[in-house]
């Protein structure tokens, strides 16, 4: 393509474009402020720039033993108040509940109420297959007219379970005389079953 | 140390004390008291039940049991076989399908002296409903006094007339206070199962 073939049209745009672009005298003082009153990006602070910061952890030896055994220690704190708490809370259910048989709880598990009458002992606790047999783990409390009573969380099904009477003989296993027994199963003590969520609190 | 290292061990001590609270709840092992050929014969009973598909939870309980009775190692062992071993029979007479209750509660019935004709008999009249409360009551009869015999056809017979679960529940307390009255046993318990209306179940009228 050659000069003397270009459209003059084209070769007006041409000169256009080359024209040099003239500015006001106070452009550049405009545009500097413009740039001045536009906000920074937010920086991140010290504290979090330490916290995210990449950076090298030497530790000794005995420096590691000492986080080792403070982390362990803090698990088994933590296990030790689980654990005792697990274990004393089929005991420590309202009064308020025990008042009812048989209270759907949540969809397993179903609120039981023992009770054996026996003014002359002087402690009773309840053990059963939902407790491991358990001597020490569901005491029953007693009521001002001689019943001993416990309340307890039971998944539905057949449990057997047993007293521990503390009298004057000492400490005697008995079965439940309100409720099913269980045959002897060659321990020579009897022992009682209940049927919970089985239409019946027996 | 550099500092993949340091990553390393403060992630398996983390794991560690995590995993800590729950290993600690599950307690100490309740065998541990029992000497170690008893606790070995419970273990392999435990594994056994496991391995057959019978719920292991009874065995364990037993063995829990006798632990907390004070009772020597292997009498624990022996008694825990036994209900292996009744269990095992309540399964091959209830079928696959008894669930933990039956099989528990068939397993008590058998131990109590009932014969597993009774058992399959409750089956078979079930209409397909749990048995575990016939066989509860069942059991509770014969530790009463009842003859075996009278007390399995008097539960047959009502189970099969439509009793419910409520009427069988009844029965051990009054049949209880028959006896303490005097009744022997066995008229007790037929005494009282005359008491309980029967629902047979309507006749098919043919077409």
């Amino acid at each position: 393509m050659t000069e003397s073939n270009q459209d003059p049209y084209v070769e007006w745009i041409a000169a256009e474009a080359r024209r040099p672009v003239q500015l006001a005298a106070d452009a550049r003082v405009r545009i500097m402020d413009a740039v001045r009153a536009t906000p920074l990006p937010a920086r991140p602070r010290r504290g979090s720039r330490w916290l995210t910061a990449p950076r090298t952890l030497a530790l000794s030896p005995l420096a590691s033993a000492v986080l080792a055994a403070g982390l362990v220690g803090i698990g088994v704190l933590v296990g030790i108040s689980t654990t005792s708490r697990d274990g004393r809370q089929q005991a420590e259910q309202p009064t308020a509940v025990a008042a009812n048989a048989q209270l759907p709880v949540h969809d397993s598990l179903q609120v039981h109420r023992f009770e054996l009458r026996d003014p002359l002992a002087s402690n009773v606790s309840l053990v059963g297959d939902f407790n491991e047999w358990s001597a020490s783990a569901t005491p029953m409390e007693r009521t001002a007219d001689g019943k001993w009573t416990v309340t307890v969380h039971l998944p539905p099904g057949r449990h057997v379970y047993a007293f521990i009477v503390d009298g004057a003989k000492g400490s005697t296993w008995m079965p439940d005389p309100a409720a099913l027994r269980a045959p002897d199963d060659g321990y020579g003590a009897p022992n009682s079953v209940v049927l919970v969520g089985q239409g019946s609190a027996t | 140390m550099n500092r993949r290292n340091v990553r390393c061990a403060l992630s398996a001590l983390l794991a560690v004390a995590m995993a800590a609270p729950s290993l600690l709840a599950q307690g100490p092992d309740p065998l541990a008291k029992l000497d170690t050929a008893s606790r070995r014969m419970v273990q392999s009973l435990i594994d056994s039940a496991r391995a057959e598909g019978l719920p292991t939870q009874p065995v364990i309980s037993k063995a829990q049991e006798g632990v907390s009775k004070h009772v020597s190692g292997p009498v624990i062992a022996r008694v825990v076989r036994t209900v292996f071993l009744s269990l095992r029979q309540a399964r091959a007479t209830l079928g696959s399908g008894a669930n933990r209750d039956e099989l528990t509660a068939g397993a008590a019935a058998l131990q109590a002296g009932i014969p597993a004709a009774a058992l399959i008999d409750l089956r078979h009249a079930g209409r397909g409903k749990s048995i575990t409360v016939p066989l509860v009551v069942l059991a509770d009869l014969v530790t009463r006094g009842v003859p075996r015999d009278t007390a399995s056809r008097a539960i047959l017979q009502l189970w099969q007339g439509g009793a419910g679960d409520a009427d069988l529940l009844g029965l051990p307390r009054a049949v209880e206070q028959d006896i303490v009255s005097g009744a022997a046993p066995g008229d007790a318990l037929l005494n009282r199962a005359r008491t309980i209306p029967i629902r047979l179940p309507p006749a098919k009228v043919p077409e």
